[in-house]
């Protein structure tokens, strides 16, 4: 069996937990940069770097809004990168186990 | 909060492909709990209004009109609404201390659900107040308590199936029976199954769902 590749933009520690956090959002939610800052507890400027890389490879949709008159960031996974969050999942199951186990993501 | 973020360089690949997933599996748990009313918030409020209102009830009607504790007539009923009207603001708060800076459909399913609580209980009010001046007293309360369960019980099946709850659902569909169960036993008995089997049965299932939460991984 060949060994499956790794998404790299998904395979590191901060960019897998900001994924899977939004991973977890209904399709028609999207959630502000400071709700996603204190769930994962990173600081802001962090959070900016990886989400630039996200949004970069168009895994991550950012929509710039306002609340009356205060600025809002709002951020949710694009169709693309829930595929490639759960094709993620999937290698790595296989690379644990040696088979694909399913595309579900996590289980409850 | 977690501690997964303890690497110095997080742009680092997890160790293994077991700590991917243990990743994963954490931090979706830990922002499902951060996304989910505090389910204490969501049910306790309720079952303590039930408890104590219809325990009230019970005092005052007992099973024959005329119940072991001597009180104002108006008190069970005032008390019962008072604290159920409680119950509606630490419930409000728990939804949108969960809703807070997400935007989208669920925040719209929310408010939606919202008007439906409070046209039903504004509808339910008004034409009880009018249809309880021809009732007897036993009657009147037993309509006031009777609709207003009733109506609580189908807003939480209905709440269920807007977001896929079984435990709101489960909870429901009790409260539907014993509501039932009480109307055919008559005033009194009604009132003292629904304080027990109702407010009971919300604290423990209010205890159920709050322990699956936290023991979410």
């Amino acid at each position: 069996m060949s060994v499956p590749e790794l998404d790299p933009v998904i395979h590191a520690q901060a960019r897998l937990r900001v994924v899977a956090a939004l991973s977890t959002l209904p399709e028609g939610d999207r959630l502000t940069f400071p709700r996603l800052q204190e769930i994962l507890s990173m600081t802001a400027g962090n959070l900016s770097v990886h989400l630039r890389k996200l949004e970069d490879a168009g895994y991550v949709e950012v929509t710039k809004t306002h609340h009356g008159r205060t600025p809002a960031t709002l951020l949710r996974l694009s169709r693309r990168g829930r595929l490639a969050f759960e094709e993620y999942t999937v290698a790595v199951r296989t690379l644990l186990d040696g088979h694909p186990t399913g595309a579900e993501p996590a289980h409850d | 909060m977690n501690d997964m973020h303890a690497a110095t360089d997080e742009d680092r690949p997890p160790a293994s492909p077991a700590e991917s997933l243990r990743l994963i599996r954490e931090q979706r748990a830990h922002t499902e709990r951060s996304l989910t009313p505090d389910p204490r918030l969501v049910y306790w409020p309720w079952s303590f209004a039930w408890l104590v209102g219809f325990g009230l009830l019970f005092l005052e009607y007992g099973s024959d009109g005329d119940g072991p504790v001597e009180m104002p007539t108006w008190l069970p009923l005032t008390m019962l609404f008072a604290l159920m009207a409680v119950a509606v603001v630490v419930m409000s708060v728990g939804l949108f201390r969960a809703a807070r800076q997400v935007a989208g459909e669920s925040t719209a399913k929310g408010t939606m659900y919202g008007i439906a609580w409070a046209f039903g209980f504004a509808g339910l009010g008004l034409t009880n107040g009018y249809l309880a001046d021809f009732l007897p007293r036993a009657q009147a309360g037993l309509l006031w308590a009777a609709s207003s369960m009733g109506l609580v019980s189908v807003l939480y099946i209905a709440g269920a199936a807007i977001w896929y709850d079984r435990t709101m659902f489960l909870l429901g569909c009790w409260l539907a029976l014993v509501n039932v169960a009480g109307v055919v036993a008559g005033p009194g008995w009604q009132a003292l199954i629904i304080s027990l089997a109702g407010g009971g049965g919300g604290f423990v299932f209010g205890f159920v769902a709050w322990l699956r939460l936290a023991r979410r991984r």
